[in-house]
């Protein structure tokens, strides 16, 4: 029973942080119709951000976690703006060019901070135990900023202005364009957005994880996992897909031990690209 | 994406057989062994780049080099445990496993297109990746299949450093020519189907069926790659194959040129190159890599070659533009 419940506190934990990765993921890719490979680093460069602000400045870690935001989004806007802007409508190139970013911003990170993991212990410790269960403060103050980080991207998207041009474009770009929204204008800032998403959740769960250049990596694959599984573009599908993954990770962690869960649910994203690609809550999907 | 005219297609593959082809010299008028090495990298990258480079001439971006690379690299590390260490059958088999198991998977991903048939191949090396790690009493786990016996011909042991620059040069330019017979032999096919698959299944192209093939010897090509990486390194490990590393073949068929077979050769040969480099610091030829891909998708999206047949001649375009593509495509079918 301890360990049923231990799993299913892992899980929900796991659940928020991928949520939260996955949600700027999926956004990118149903607004600007782009696979984000550079997910991934700039996740690893929030994490790095954040420990730099911290560690060199003395910058207090949620100030630093706000900074490291801010530094990913602008980073992602400046990309989107004079790189991808250029190829927008050519599927192949933007996953090319968020490749070719993945690489130079890896290699750019590993430059600066060096190949080893650097220290970054989370500020606040201690756990609340009780009768069967164990639940670090860390992880409830992660699982609570990614639950508020992702209502407040569930009201910018439903209840702004921005939010509704940016799913009109999503819906249909030809027609949102005809009615007067601005793609040039909304795509840097959609993908400042998810890429501050990226950087925000980096800054979060690399201290309690680890923080090394190449962290990123697994990240990109647990964000494809979350996004074919909810649907590429849907936000409520991602968010439900990402609580199953971490809850299906957390008790195969549990009960089956090494990567036997991962592989299922490789197996299981890998059926659902086959027979439903527009996944558990998607809808028509752009071209499967 | 620039195309040649017929004679000019025919030139470059010549020139890519006869460039492999004289690569057999390079054992016998140097013993450097960076100059072994380097090349030897060039070449294990040449028959994964072919696979990249077949699929992109179907406009399918492939992730699944790494995983068609790891069962043929394993095939013939298992079958050379048990004894099969006959250069010419472990070639064939390391052709012939990743092409059999190419053929289902291919049944089921090939339906899709775009971004999804890329998602898919990455999924697929990521569970051939993970399956390696689950099944240790077949792949030896996270150790990996150590101390293979060396290669054999004829009953000549082929472990001397020559004889393993000489094999991998074989492979190859075994992977070139099958390349080149299969470009060749469906280039109108693979060009309808790379520009509109919808339009050449309208005009009566079975595109599934060409689609399924170049997916099986792209497979097949991966394969003999794996087996050449295996063979120098003499261990098949998960670590050789990882998923991250489809990467690298992607950008060798990129930067080199995707519309020309001498592409992925001059791109493999010039990456692999600039990696080396960076002597100690290979952790850094990524970003290289990275920085290329993004200016040759910007700037010069026909890679190296596309730029040199620029410069060196009066603009190919006119080539491109054929007309009745789509109905000579539709003809053959």
């Amino acid at each position: 029973m301890d360990s049923l419940l231990a799993a299913v506190i892992i899980g929900v934990s796991l659940g928020g942080q991928y949520a939260l990765l996955a949600l700027g993921f999926t956004l990118i890719f149903g607004i600007l119709g782009v696979v984000n490979f550079a997910h991934g680093g700039l996740y690893v460069l929030g994490g790095y951000v954040a420990q730099a602000a911290v560690s060199k400045l003395a910058i207090p870690y949620p100030v630093a976690v706000l900074a490291a935001a801010l530094a990913t989004g602008a980073v992602g806007y400046a990309f989107e703006r004079f790189v991808l802007e250029r190829r927008i409508d050519d599927h192949l190139a933007t996953l090319m060019l968020t490749l070719g970013l993945y690489l130079m911003l890896s290699t750019g990170i590993l430059v600066t901070f060096g190949a080893e993991s650097v220290q970054f212990a989370f500020p606040v410790t201690g756990a609340i135990r009780g009768n069967g269960y164990y639940i670090p403060l860390e992880n409830l103050i992660v699982l609570a900023t990614c639950l508020l980080a992702i209502g407040a991207v569930y009201l910018l998207l439903f209840r702004t202005d921005f939010g509704r041009a940016s799913r009109a474009l999503a819906d249909h770009r030809a027609v949102a364009t005809a009615q007067g929204m601005r793609p040039h204008q909304l795509f840097p800032l959609a993908f400042a957005l998810a890429s501050g998403l990226a950087g925000l959740t980096g800054a979060l769960v690399t201290p309690i994880l680890s923080l090394a250049p190449h962290v990123g990596d697994p990240v990109l694959a647990t964000s494809f996992l979350v996004v074919i599984l909810g649907g590429l573009g849907s936000i409520g599908g991602a968010t439900v897909a990402a609580f199953l993954v971490g809850l299906i990770e957390a008790f195969s962690g549990v009960y089956l031990g090494g990567s036997k869960g991962a592989l299922a649910l490789f197996i299981i994203v890998l059926v659902m690209l086959v027979v439903r690609p527009s996944g558990l809550l998607g809808r028509e999907t752009r071209g499967a | 994406m620039f195309k040649l005219s017929a004679r000019r297609r025919a030139r470059t593959e010549a020139a890519a057989v006869i460039t492999l082809a004289a690569t057999f010299a390079v054992p016998f008028v140097t013993s450097s062994p960076l100059v072994f090495s380097i090349l030897n990298q060039i070449l294990i990258a040449i028959p994964a780049a072919f696979s990249v480079f077949i699929m992109l001439r179907m406009n399918l971006l492939t992730f699944a080099v790494p995983a068609f690379m790891a069962i043929g690299g394993y095939s013939v590390a298992i079958a050379a445990a048990n004894g099969i260490t006959d250069a010419i059958a472990l070639a064939v088999l390391s052709f012939a496993i990743p092409a059999a198991v190419a053929a289902p998977l291919g049944a089921m991903v090939l339906r899709l297109k775009g971004v999804y048939f890329v998602l898919v191949t990455f999924v697929l090396t990521e569970i051939t990746q993970l399956t390696l790690f689950e099944m240790p009493w077949l792949t030896g786990g996270s150790n990996g299949l150590v101390a293979i016996p060396p290669t054999t011909l004829l009953g000549t042991s082929l472990s001397s450093n020559r004889a393993v620059l000489l094999l991998a040069t074989a492979l190859s330019l075994v992977a070139a020519l099958i390349a080149v017979s299969l470009t060749r032999r469906f280039r109108e096919h693979f060009d309808a189907i790379g520009e509109n698959a919808l339009l050449a299944q309208s005009l009566g192209l079975i595109v599934w069926r060409y689609k399924a093939l170049g997916f099986v010897v792209a497979a097949g090509l991966s394969g003999i790659a794996g087996y050449s990486l295996v063979n120098m390194l003499l261990t098949a490990h998960p670590s050789s194959f990882s998923p991250i590393s489809s990467v690298n073949y992607i950008a060798y068929a990129i930067v080199g040129g995707s519309g020309s077979i001498i592409g992925p050769i001059v791109g493999s040969a010039v990456l692999v190159w600039a990696a080396n480099l960076f002597n100690n610091h290979g952790e850094y030829s990524p970003g290289l890599f990275g920085l290329l891909i993004t200016l040759f998708v910007l700037v010069g999206k026909d890679g190296i070659i596309g730029i040199l047949s620029r410069l060196a001649s009066a603009p190919l375009a006119s080539d491109a533009s054929s007309p009745g593509r789509h109905s000579k495509a539709a003809a053959v079918s």
